[in-house]
């Protein structure tokens, strides 16, 4: 080949080669638009530490999502906003997120009363809002919505599962120690009310304001009131202080505790005793059921040196929610609102998928998961260091589904749901 | 006479508490008495305070639990104070400007302390590790209580009358007096008002750490334990009368035993109460307990 003739060719390749090489752009096919999920997740407040878990847990599932190439052929990406354990914060973060961020979705919610304020914007402007961890009845009752779906057992749930069994065990004279907003005084009146029917009365109830630190007033007042059982319905950073001031004057041997749920995050760290009294929870990592190890494993490596070294219910809850969310996505082949709503309500999840001992649904009325609730303790011979609770039973979600919520429920219908797809 | 009986445990329960209350607020009185600087980073500090003690307890120094606790509860302060001491001199360019100056330095310093320490410690619940002696419960009068609340009111008094007497019997609590009256003037007597301030500023800081590693064993470890103290220790200072010493600790008391018998009788207005208690007694008088008659007043 002649010198001239090698340099043409070397040209007409240059130039034919060049621009697809600096604008590669040019050579493929319009990028989709990416799939834009709103994380409403407390990272500061009463549940800031539950709320990070939660958030992990979502990110997880939308980084699987995404090894997989995305749904819809759409790249998922997470926008976190912090809900400061505020509705007023909750509220302002999902209208931002709607009108200004165009998230397809919402998923978080920890505390009651944001999950609530969270709900009601969603449902304003019809986006699909999963409430992943927080259990006042009224999430899936009186404060139902169309476009909401409720991820975690609720008060009535984890009450049902522990009441009865408590009155016969420990006598029926209970205490109430209620946190004084929506998921307490819920959760209160559901134990009161299963207290009083299976024979047990109720001495007085004790309202713990949010943020209260000091609870040796209350501690006085239970042992005045000399009762058999105390059911807390105290959460978050309230309920890790009181409990380090039950087990310092070793209260928690002088009554029996009720604890209702128990969060991981809550918990965490400070030793087997911490784990004190009776309490449901959802999840835990060390059952001995199929998948759970990987899962557990796959934490360890998405999230490697986390404090929390291996992950609790509400990063379980954050984590099964989202997945199930993006699934219907890809069935639906929409994220048209109604059609995702349309593909949750009455969605049965197998035991063996969700890691758990019984198959859940969701509750096409109540939009709330119907899932096995466990009862814990703390576990006096832990197989190593975080292996704090002791799992005592599980209950299939149909021996303890809340009765009262279908009735207080009224969602809009689908035609009162405005119609939202991004 | 049941009702006296069954009222007096929550009012012995209230002192512990009240004086508790009020250790947390003498360093916040100290720097805003002195240098009228509404020191909004209290908290932070107070936070710090129980970190560095958790630190110097966790520390395999070959000896027992009660002798690092007793390390910690010395050296945790003067880690503080450090701290305490950058922040009085990045201060400085504030002094003598508008009041919100200093107030959104503070409350910058206050973010920042609280994600180093989230950086440093991590975000999950920490506990600091007690000498077996304080821990536990006794009975007193039938009731349990628990032993370290005792010892918690105990080192609270101590530390009160400890700084009362550094106040009263020192020349150094003469001159910090003397420039929390007029700055200006001691100036003029050749004192280092400069040196004075850092001094109070790390002084106030020690005790914020000092109430840190008191209160961590009750309230809990957590980045963000110290807003838990930075409101009532507001409020106790503006109740006693700012710049008052013992205005703060009886106001702390006051505080302590209002939010411990609400706590029994009212329980849901046990935390408001103390904003109800500030509300009439700053209605009744402005000044506080033992705030100083202002000119305008005469």
């Amino acid at each position: 080949m002649k010198r001239r003739k090698l340099l043409q060719m070397l040209a007409a390749g240059s130039a034919f080669y060049g621009p697809w090489k600096v604008h590669h752009a040019w050579a493929q096919a319009p990028q989709k638009k990416p799939l834009v999920i709103g994380l409403t997740m407390d990272a500061s407040g009463q549940f800031g530490a539950s709320g990070t878990s939660e958030r992990l847990g979502a990110m997880m599932a939308i980084r699987e999502f995404n090894e997989k190439g995305g749904v819809l052929g759409r790249h998922i990406e997470a926008l976190h906003i912090d809900t400061e354990t505020t509705p007023a914060t909750g509220s302002r973060v999902a209208e931002r997120m709607i009108t200004r961020n165009e998230v397809a979705f919402l998923i978080g919610g920890l505390s009651s009363g944001v999950a609530n304020a969270i709900g009601q914007v969603a449902q304003k402007y019809g986006v699909v809002y999963l409430n992943s961890n927080s259990s006042s009845p009224t999430e899936s009752g009186r404060d139902c919505k169309r476009v909401k779906f409720v991820w975690d057992g609720n008060g009535t749930n984890f009450a049902q599962a522990i009441v009865k069994n408590a009155i016969k065990v420990n006598g029926g004279n209970w205490a109430l120690l209620t946190n004084d907003y929506i998921w307490g005084h819920n959760t209160s009146k559901a134990t009161r009310e299963l207290v009083v029917k299976n024979g047990g009365r109720v001495l007085d109830e004790l309202m713990v304001p949010q943020g209260t630190r000091d609870f040796s007033s209350f501690l006085l007042k239970l042992q005045q009131m000399k009762p058999q059982v105390v059911a807390a319905a105290v959460g978050g950073d309230d309920f890790r202080a009181m409990r380090q001031q039950v087990l310092q004057t070793k209260l928690d041997r002088q009554f029996a505790w009720v604890n209702n749920q128990q969060d991981w995050e809550d918990v965490y760290g400070l030793g087997a005793e911490a784990a004190f009294g009776v309490f449901g929870t959802t999840w835990y990592y060390r059952f001995d059921l199929p998948g759970v190890k990987e899962f557990v494993e796959k934490y360890k490596k998405t999230f490697p040196g986390m404090q929390v070294k291996n992950p609790g219910n509400t990063f379980y809850n954050g984590y099964v929610a989202t997945r199930e969310l993006l699934r219907c996505v890809e069935e639906a082949g929409t994220t048209s609102n109604i059609a995702i709503i349309k593909k949750l309500e009455g969605r049965k999840m197998t035991a063996r998928d969700r890691m758990q001992h019984h198959d859940a649904w969701i509750d096409p009325a109540t939009h709330q998961v119907q899932q096995t609730i466990y009862m814990a303790t703390y576990n006096d011979k832990p197989a190593e260091t975080d292996d704090i609770f002791k799992i005592l039973s599980n209950v299939a979600p149909a021996d303890i589904v809340d009765p009262d919520a279908p009735k207080a429920c009224k969602m809009a219908s689908y035609q009162e749901t405005p119609s939202y797809e991004q | 006479m049941t009702a006296l009986a069954n009222l007096t445990p929550h009012l012995l329960n209230g002192v512990s508490l009240g004086l508790m209350f009020a250790l947390i607020a003498l360093g916040f009185m100290l720097i805003v008495g002195v240098m009228e600087v509404i020191n909004l980073a209290h908290g932070s500090l107070f936070a710090l305070g129980a970190y560095f003690a958790i630190f110097i307890v966790g520390l395999n120094l070959g000896v027992g639990i009660e002798a690092r606790y007793a390390l910690a509860f010395f050296l945790a302060p003067l880690g503080v104070a450090l701290v305490g001491m950058v922040l009085e001199v990045a201060m400085r360019r504030t002094y003598g400007r508008d009041p919100l100056y200093g107030l959104l330095l503070t409350f910058g310093a206050a973010l920042v302390i609280e994600e180093l320490i989230r950086l440093v410690w991590g975000s999950t619940e920490k506990q600091l590790p007690l000498p077996p002696d304080l821990s536990g419960a006794m009975l007193i009068g039938g009731f349990i209580y628990s032993k370290y609340r005792l010892y918690a009111s105990g080192a609270a008094v101590v530390l009160i009358l400890l700084l009362y007497l550094f106040l009263e019997k020192t020349p150094y609590g003469a001159m910090i007096k003397a420039g929390a009256h007029d700055s200006e003037m001691v100036r003029a007597l050749g004192i280092n008002l400069t040196r004075l301030r850092l001094f109070v500023f790390a002084l106030g800081a020690a005790l914020a750490g000092l109430a840190g590693i008191v209160l961590a064993p009750i309230w809990g470890v957590r980045p963000h334990v110290g807003v838990d103290a930075v409101v009532p220790a507001f409020l106790i200072i503006v109740l006693g009368g700012v710049g008052s010493f013992w205005g703060a600790v009886v106001a702390g008391v006051l505080v302590g035993i209002v939010v411990a018998v609400t706590g029994a009788y009212a329980s849901e207005w046990s935390l408001l109460s103390m904003y109800l208690l500030l509300i009439a007694l700053v209605t009744w008088r402005a000044r506080g307990l033992f705030g100083k008659k202002t000119v305008l007043e005469n």
